[in-house]
Parts: structure tokens; sequence; C-alpha cells
């Protein structure tokens, strides 16, 4: 059985579909990558997800819970994880970042400094825990992005371009990071830019364009197929209809 | 300083402040000391949902709801003002729960504005409703000594339960803010749609953060009324004294943190005391320009309160730590 089953999810702002009639299936401990030209759309699709947007039309469900119509804090609750495109970390300590989340779990802030902690440790940012966010490098603050998601024990985890504005050293090292966290039981998906990273580290790609998806598959058959190419490059094939 | 040296700081001034009363007698050092505590108390609880960035100029509304509370009960239906000050703490709280609903939708300056026009509404009710408030004659607590009635033939007694109270607050605040509510506030305050992405009722702690402070400021309400005997709409339900006031305590001290209403209210009390005395020989109200210049300055220069300054003196040897494991929590 699948973990999220999108249905017919629409999102109009005005006179615009961000998100047009999206269907689409994530199984349990899947990574797949959400790619697609800017303004596509992907970042709705997490804002939809997430309940920070209400769809217009179509339904959401996780595991077996429709969430549709939930309101955010009750998705997170439900196992919905997610990351800011633009880190958004709290005025207040790394530990103290990664504790929230853990408080609104289990009220015992002793236990929740255990658990942030045990978080901040597997994401190799322990010597962090004093810092304000302020004082840190992007690439730092959007591990503590990543980890406030991981200290929610996400079931389904949404990352949005964690890996953009980093240089290509720190994708390197962050890399990794994801299929770590696909290991700690959370089913990934990332929407991401930097296309390297894209191929080698999801099982499965869906590619939006103009609130649609236009193609969903491998990362080689993604890449060859001629509509991802002609909604990235432009008009080539005009056989090619959509 | 230490954590530890804080603490023994803070013992020996609580101590310094309990011997206040045995060597001065005058009735004016009294008054004033009084007036400290009770801007310290109700300063801290209007900072409550300061921590979650809520920014209340209506907390006479609870102050003038506790205060006619306890006072109707007691003139007119002779209940003990002890008493009384459950009921009154009830009916504060519902108070709280009315100006909520506008908060599940109103945040920042227009929950502000909400908060001034409620306690508006209040005081034409009270007004108004003169069967039972009496109008804007007010009501008169018939001087009748006797810890019963809460009334007392000298000032130790207020200054003792005004100071009680004052530390039982402060001490409630630094509870509320290291506790689960206080992180969901302060992660409200800073990016209330993060807070919510990961699983925070921002709306409930809001509104847990308001009935707090709510409740708190309606006992003030009921202490303030038997300690000044006299009550009615214009000085119960004042912006100037029990919403302004604790607003402008809590800017210069430092809002949202544990120290900065005490910082504030302990340098504003006298100083507006003084101002209102001498400034008003020249002219009427000239110490609301001097109270505008002070907040303009402090949220111009800085914007964190008095506290941010000092917090980096009393914090930077506590610092010098090697291992990142336990520490002490900070307020």
């Amino acid at each position: 059985m699948s973990l999220l089953k999108v249905k017919n999810l629409t999102k109009r702002f005005g006179g615009l579909v961000a998100v047009n009639d999206l269907s689409f299936e994530v199984s349990p401990g899947e990574i797949v990558g959400l790619i697609g030209p800017n303004g596509a759309g992907k970042t709705t699709v997490f804002n939809l997800l997430s309940g920070i947007h209400s769809c217009d039309a179509g339904s959401v469900t996780l595991g077996d819970r429709e969430i549709t119509h939930l309101a955010p804090h009750r998705r997170s609750l439900a196992g919905i994880g997610r990351t800011f495109q633009v880190v958004r970390p709290f005025e207040m300590t790394v530990l103290e970042n990664v504790m929230v989340p853990a408080l609104a779990r289990n009220k015992s802030v002793a236990k929740a400094r255990e658990t942030a902690f045990a978080v901040l440790k597997m994401m190799g940012i322990e010597n962090l825990a004093d810092a304000l966010p302020g004082n840190l490098t992007l690439a730092q603050r959007k591990r503590i992005e990543v980890a406030r998601a991981m200290a929610t024990k996400p079931r389904l985890l949404l990352l949005d371009e964690v890996l953009a504005g980093l240089n290509p050293t720190e994708v390197a090292e962050n890399l990794p990071l994801i299929r770590q966290l696909r290991d700690q039981g959370a089913t990934i998906i990332f929407i991401e830019h930097v296309m390297a990273a894209v191929m080698k580290v999801s099982e499965r790609v869906l590619v939006m364009a103009q609130g649609a998806l236009i193609c969903c598959g491998t990362p080689s058959e993604v890449t060859n197929d001629e509509c991802v190419i002609k909604a990235y490059l432009g008009e080539e094939d005009p056989e090619c209809s959509l | 300083m230490k954590p530890k040296h804080l603490r023994t700081f803070g013992a020996a001034i609580f101590i310094l402040l309990l011997l206040v009363p045995v060597f001065f007698k005058s009735t004016f050092v009294l008054h004033i000391y009084t007036l400290i505590f009770f801007y310290i108390a109700l300063t801290a609880a209007w900072n409550i949902p300061a921590f979650g960035g809520q920014l209340s100029l209506g907390h006479a509304s609870f102050f003038g709801i506790g205060a006619y509370t306890a006072a109707i009960l007691y003139v007119k239906y002779g209940v003990s003002p002890w008493f009384g000050l459950l009921i009154a703490v009830g009916v504060s709280l519902l108070g709280g729960v009315i100006l909520s609903l506008p908060l599940i939708r109103l945040r920042g300056p227009f929950f502000t504005l909400a908060s001034i026009a409620f306690t508006e509404v209040l005081r034409m009710v009270a007004i108004d409703w003169r069967s039972m408030t009496n109008g804007s004659v007010g009501i008169n607590i018939p001087f009748k000594p006797g810890f019963k009635n809460m009334t007392f033939t000298s000032g130790e007694p207020f200054y003792y339960l005004f100071l009680a109270t004052a530390v039982i607050v402060v001490l409630l605040t630094y509870r509320i803010r290291n506790s689960a509510l206080g992180f969901h506030l302060r992660a409200a305050a800073s990016d209330d749609e993060a807070a919510r992405a990961l699983g925070v009722n921002t709306s409930l702690a809001q509104f847990l953060a308001l009935m707090w402070s709510a409740g708190l400021t309606g006992v003030l309400g009921v202490f303030y009324v038997f300690y000044n005997y006299v009550m009615e709409p214009n000085t119960a339900f004042s912006l100037d004294l029990f919403s302004l006031q604790p607003a402008l305590n809590g800017i210069i001290g430092g809002m949202g943190t544990v120290w900065g209403p005490v910082i504030g209210a302990v340098l504003m009390t006298p100083l507006g005391e003084f101002l209102r005395f001498y400034l008003s020989t020249i002219q009427q109200g000239l110490h609301y320009v001097v109270y505008g210049l002070v907040l303009i300055l402090t949220v111009k220069f800085i914007p964190g309160g008095i506290l941010s300054i000092l917090e980096p003196l009393i914090s930077r040897k506590k610092k010098d730590r090697d291992k990142p494991k336990e520490k002490e929590e900070r307020s």
C-alpha cells in the first residue's frame, strides 16, 4: 500500500492555476525527486501537502488517513515533516530550535532536550547545539532546518531545496544525508534544482511544468523524456504535445 | 555572574525587601515600594502573551473585571474578598476567552487594536450598568479592618502581599517560559507558520498564554481595589495605568523575557510617580511626553530593552564551558 496518495489536487491563486489536477502516489521507503522549471508549482505542492495552503479540489491521503483538510500542526503530528526553501530558524539556540517539535509531542523539557541532542548528533551538528542560527553559514542553517523536521519523527519528509545555495563541496557532503534520513525511517520527497543530486539520490522522479505532472519515472527515463526536455529547454519536437 | 551567584543575589535582595517595613515607617516609602511590586507583577503577567509575540494594550480589561467583581461581591453581597478573588479570576478568564475569539484571526497590531477596543467597551459597560457598578461614581470599599475583609490599618500587610505576589508571578513566568508552552510561544513569536509545520498548535499556545495573563491580572485588580478602597470606571479600565504602563515597562525592560518586566517596573514606577508629581505642576499630562520620548529612544536604540544590554554582561562568564552537554536554562 502506498504511504501517500494524492488525487486530482488543484490549487488556484486568483486566475493562476498553480497546481492543476495533480495525482501521484509514493510508497513507503521511497526517495522521490520532484523537479521542474521555476514556477512549475513544486513548492505549492509541498504547501498543500503540509497544510500551509488549503487545496481547491482533490484529496491527500497519508497511510489510511485522509488529511486533505487537516490543520498544518495536525498534519505534522500525523507524520508529515517539511523544510522550507528559505530557511526559517527560530530566534533561539540550535538545540532549542530542535526541541520545539519534540515538545509538541511530549511536554517534558528534559526529554525534548535529549531527543533534540540525539537528532543533532545524527545530523553531525551536535557541536552547534548552543549556537544561534543567525551566526551560522547557510549550509549549517539548512542542516538545522532538516534536523528540526527530523525531530518530528516524520513518516513522510518533504525537503524543499536543501542543497540550493550550497557550494559543490557542501553539496557533496550533504548528498549522503538524504539516504541516511530514509534509513531513519522517513519516506522522502525532495525538490531540487541541483540535477546531479537528483539523478544520484532519487529512485523515482516526478517532473512538473505549469502546475501539472508531465512525466514520472526513473532518473534515466526522465532525462530522456522528450516532454521533460521541452519543458526545460523549450520547443524542439512539434509532435510532442501536452 | 554564575547562575548560583545570581540566585544568592536574588535571595539577598528578597531578604532586604522583607526588612524594609521594619526600618522605614514612612507611609510614602512603603507606598512606592508597594506600587513597584504591583507593577512588577502586572508587567510580568502582561508579558506572558509577549513570549508569543502578542502585544496587548488591553490588560486594563482583565484588571478592571477582577477589581469590579471582587468589589461588587464584597460591597453588595458581603462576600469576603479572599473568596471573591477566586470568582474574580474566573470572570477575568471569561474576559480572556472573549478576547481570544478575535485572537484566533487577528495577529500583530490588529490584536493590539482589538485589545484596546475591548477595554473601552468594558469601561462603557461599567459606566452605564449603574445598578451593578454604581456608574461613574464608582464603588467605595467600607473601612472595616480585618484580614477577612482584606482591609488593614497599616501599609505593611499590603506591602508583603504585593511583594509575595510579585515574586510568585515572576517565578511563574520563569516556569512558563521554560516549559513546553514557553518554547511553543517563542517559536510562534519567531515564525508562526514554521512552528505550525513542526506540529505546534500556535493558536492554542497563544490562547493559554492569554488565559494565564488574564487570570493573574484579575488577581492584581482585586488586590489593588482593596489597597485603594475606591474603584470607578475610568480608573479600573484605565488605558494609561493598567494597559500602557505594563506595556511600557515591558518594552523598556525587555519584552518577552523573564527579567525585563522586573527591570522595567523597578525603573519606570518611581520615575513615573516623580514625573506625574513634578511635571503636573508645570503642565498637566507633560509626563506623557517624557514617557513617549523614553519609549521612542528605547525602541530606536535598544529594541531588545535594557535587559539586552545587561544580559551579555551577566552571562559572559557562563559561556566558559568546554563540554556542550548539560547547561543551565537561560531565561
